[in-house]
């Protein structure tokens, strides 16, 4: 609970107060406290693309929004992200479990892990990748920087550094 | 009745709220006729007229219409669920239902053939949904507004067909801005 507790500190300490998920078990912990959290809004969606959509209105009503995700969740959104939110130069934080890399027990997230850094940069977006807890320190600046540029950003966080946080 | 007399019939009450419109031709068709501040133009993202207007919706509280297509609705189903258990009472989805992908050269779409898209929006736990011909539409897009307590989803069927038109001239950055300063969120213009 302690690294997803300091996750979400970090993000609303960066302004963020929108979140939507597509879950995934390595973001239950992130969602049981976004659920219990008045100060913010949090939903739940059944697509990726969807969300990109609902972040999209969200910043135009002066939210600053975030879809928490797995990885596969990039693939879904490609378009949505290029024809909308980089389009219109709209700030959403992609906060990202990294499935499918060392640690991960499930063979077949190994597809989508060799691609998404490269689906990223193909695509220009800023890119934080949390590999161990001091990382993590990072997210707030990292957050801000996004309404900065006006543009989505990433935040990928390693299979290993989100395991044993019960 | 086609798309553009539709939009022509029901401009007076699009122009009193925020508007989020579908791409292609609908929104080419809205600029037409009468170009306004708070009518945000979709230039991609195909399907997600409805999402964008659902966030948007959540996020202040002005009334928000999105003006969508049957073809985009198609494209973007699972959102209908999320309406159906998240949408505020300041929410509308109007879904022009010409049984047509009119901006891509009139093909037939499934709501030609088998699909409802009014049992669909229900069984996606949509409340009220109303389907209604392009003649009613401007009574019941009235009274969706007024109901203060019920966000709507309104299926207007009516003919395929198109006018000729051209491509907005505006850039998304100035469609972005000016929409966010009629809310009153930009203060540089």
């Amino acid at each position: 609970m302690k690294i997803s507790k300091k996750i979400i500190d970090n993000l609303k300490k960066g302004g963020v107060d929108f979140y939507l998920s597509v879950p995934c078990k390595l973001l239950a912990n992130m969602i049981d406290i976004l659920e219990n959290d008045k100060d913010v809004y949090y939903s739940a969606v059944p697509r990726e693309e969807e969300g990109m959509g609902i972040c999209a209105g969200a910043f135009l009503g002066n939210k600053f929004p975030c879809i928490m995700m797995q990885n596969t969740g990039i693939g879904n959104s490609v378009n949505a992200i290029v024809s909308l939110l980089q389009l219109y130069q709209m700030p959403v934080v992609f906060l990202i479990s990294y499935r499918g890399t060392p640690g991960e027990p499930v063979g077949a997230q190994g597809g989508m892990a060799k691609i998404t850094e490269d689906i990223l940069q193909t695509l220009r977006i800023p890119l934080l990748h949390c590999t161990s807890e001091n990382d993590l320190d990072k997210i707030t600046t990292f957050s801000k920087h996004a309404k900065v540029v006006e543009s989505p950003v990433a935040i990928l966080c390693d299979f290993n550094l989100m395991k044993d946080d019960t | 009745m086609n798309r553009f007399d539709l939009l022509n019939k029901i401009q007076n009450i699009l122009k009193d709220n925020l508007v989020i419109c579908n791409i292609g031709l609908p929104s080419q068709e809205l600029y037409k006729i009468n170009d306004q501040p708070n009518f945000f133009y979709m230039l991609g993202s195909m399907g997600l007229s409805s999402s964008i207007g659902l966030g948007l919706s959540l996020s202040q509280n002005k009334h928000v219409i999105s003006i969508d297509g049957d073809g985009s609705v198609l494209m973007n189903m699972n959102t209908l669920a999320t309406i159906g258990n998240r949408a505020p009472s300041n929410y509308t989805l109007l879904i022009i239902d010409n049984g047509s992908y009119g901006s891509t050269g009139d093909q037939r779409t499934f709501t030609d053939e088998n699909t409802s898209l009014k049992d669909v929006a229900l069984g996606a736990g949509c409340k009220k949904v109303i389907e209604c011909s392009g003649e009613e539409t401007l009574n019941e897009l009235s009274k969706a507004i007024e109901d203060k307590n019920n966000s709507y989803v309104i299926i207007s069927k009516i003919n395929s067909g198109n006018v000729k038109i051209d491509p907005i001239p505006l850039n998304p950055i100035t469609i972005r801005d000016r929409f966010r300063k009629f809310i009153g969120i930009v203060k540089y213009l």
